[in-house]
């Protein structure tokens, strides 16, 4: 689905990734992490050809980004930016969510229903002005365009940051329908905790090399690879590190209870 | 853009100039093109200020800048070369009115060239002056109050600020399916017509954001003499202004 072959990419400042590469499957769920600056962005970038590989190669979906063009990339491929601002630019949610499907779809009726069900989806007021709106609303509609061009890959530079719990829980819901219905997932976050409960696989990133490749689970128990990256595990984690024994597999507050009842069920029953 | 009016750190002579005497040796050079109806002497002109730049910021950069003020006037100059009709006629079309004259192309040549000696001193001096020097010499040896010096400097400022935020806009759009990164230049141009509402709006927001934090910061209990930093004025200034001069007086007399 996404493969990226040796890849090099320079900026005038220093070199923002050497040697990286990685295979996405069809419907996998992969996190992105690393610190500050370690070429998250620039990586989702380089994935639908908006930057061109120095040197090596990326294919996305069967094309080469090297010779396909962006926009044609863009019809199976949903890119979410760290700043929805840049996203937005009409004037209302219905016209933003339409003016996305006009490049996908081409029967206006059918963009009409389409725009509905997201509306729906999404529970948004589609007569809203999007530069009005908070934040998190604005990521919303931003993330709500996309999705209404039902993308095979979806690309998501930190959807959760700067959003309250309760609208990242929202999202991440989203998110995760969208994968159990069969999307690929590339999504970067700083948010340990999303990552530990939502994704799958886990690249960590630093300073434009790839240090990680591998399950979630192995990746935040990996003491070394998350020093390097600057990562703190999330607490769930950390603590059944700390307690090790039978919680040293637990990762997500839903296992720990898990583990945790069983573990009292057990001194009982010796008791 | 950004390479045409961003500030490129150095140490040369020109970068040690006071900013006025920068100023001042950007406009001369600006008017003794215009001051002159020669095709040599502004060709002249211009190698003269492609030698000032590339002793600043180096000759690759120079050059990199000329090339683009050359693409740049060469459209405007086939765009006036049609419109003079004067003189004898060149070459003829087919459709009959529209011909190429002797003077139309020589015409149009002095434009051309006249446009890119005049913008040459202008982006140098900008490569080489801080931005923030420029204001604080109007303020200081001109009393021009702060606010309009301010005013001026950060228009300059925001012309990068603008474009990056253009790219930002246009990568996004594309990133979503619109075809920015078509060939076809009216095409683009025609898909560009609808983003303009959100670079004016993102733009007013930041503006209004400087804006506010400008005045916590004590923007209005800005003086004269609030800024720690002097601008002598020196030999080497003289000698500049001194050369300058000679130029000017070379082009209206030559
Ligand atoms: N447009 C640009 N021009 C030049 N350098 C850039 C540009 N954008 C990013 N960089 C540099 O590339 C490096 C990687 O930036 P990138 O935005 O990919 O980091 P990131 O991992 O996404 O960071 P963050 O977590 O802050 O989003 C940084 O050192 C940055 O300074
Ligand atoms: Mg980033």
């Amino acid at each position: 689905m996404l493969r990226f072959e040796n890849v090099f990419f320079y900026r005038e400042s220093a070199n923002t990734i050497s040697e990286v590469s990685f295979d996405l499957r069809e419907g996998e769920f992969a996190a992105l992490i690393g610190e500050n600056g370690a070429g998250k962005s620039t990586l989702c970038r380089l994935c639908n050809g908006l930057l061109k590989p120095a040197s090596g190669r990326v294919t996305v979906c069967g094309h080469d980004t090297a010779t396909v063009s962006t926009s044609r990339i863009a019809r199976d491929t949903g890119f979410l930016f760290q700043n929805p601002d840049m996203q937005l630019c009409q004037n209302t949610v219905y016209g933003e969510i339409m003016f996305g499907l006009e490049y996908a779809l081409s029967d206006p009726e059918e963009r009409k229903r389409r725009t509905g069900e997201i509306l729906e989806l999404f529970s948004l007021d589609g007569g809203r002005d999007p530069f009005s709106m908070s934040r998190g609303e604005r990521q919303h509609v931003a993330l709500a365009s996309i999705l209404a061009c039902k993308p095979r890959l979806l690309i998501l530079d930190e959807p959760t940051t700067g959003l309250d719990y309760r609208e990242c829980v929202t999202i991440m819901g989203i998110i995760s329908r969208l994968h159990s219905d069969g999307t690929t997932i590339l999504m970067v976050s700083h948010d340990m905790e999303v990552v530990a409960d939502f994704a799958v696989r886990a690249l960590v990133l630093s300073k434009g090399r790839l240090i990680a490749d591998g399950p979630v689970r192995q990746i935040m128990k990996d003491k070394k690879v998350l020093d390097e990256a600057s990562l703190l595990p999330p607490q769930i984690p950390a603590l059944a590190m700390l307690i090790g024994g039978d919680f040293s597999d637990v990762l997500t507050a839903d296992e720990m209870a898990e583990t945790a009842e069983r573990a009292v069920r057990q001194k009982g029953a010796r008791k | 853009m950004k390479g045409f009016f961003g500030y490129n750190p150095g140490n040369s002579i020109l970068h040690r100039l006071n900013p006025l005497t920068k100023i001042v040796i950007s406009i001369g050079l600006c008017l003794s093109c215009f001051l002159t109806r020669s095709h040599i002497v502004i060709l002249a002109v211009i190698a003269f200020n492609l030698l000032l730049s590339a002793s600043a910021v180096g000759l690759k950069r120079s050059l990199k800048m000329l090339l683009s003020l050359v693409k740049f006037s060469a459209v405007l100059f086939v765009v006036q070369v049609f419109f003079v009709k004067q003189g004898n006629v060149l070459l003829r079309l087919p459709p009959g009115v529209i011909y190429i004259t002797d003077k139309g192309v020589l015409f149009s040549l002095l434009f051309a060239l006249r446009l890119i000696a005049a913008a040459m001193p202008l982006s140098a001096m900008l490569s080489v002056t801080r931005i923030s020097d420029i204001s604080n010499v109007f303020v200081r040896s001109l009393r021009i109050p702060y606010k309009y010096a301010f005013v001026i400097t950060t228009a300059i400022r925001f012309i990068p600020l603008f474009s990056e935020e253009m790219t930002n806009i246009m990568e996004a759009q594309t990133a979503r399916g619109v075809q920015f990164d078509t060939k076809n230049f009216l095409k683009k141009i025609r898909l560009l017509l609808p983003l303009c509402v959100p670079l004016l709006i993102s733009s007013v927001r930041k503006i209004e954001g400087g804006a506010i934090s400008a005045e916590l910061r004590g923007f209005n209990l800005r003086k004269r003499t609030s800024g720690y930093k002097t601008y002598p004025f020196g030999w080497s200034d003289a000698a500049a202004l001194a050369v300058c001069g000679l130029i000017v007086a070379l082009t209206v007399f030559v």
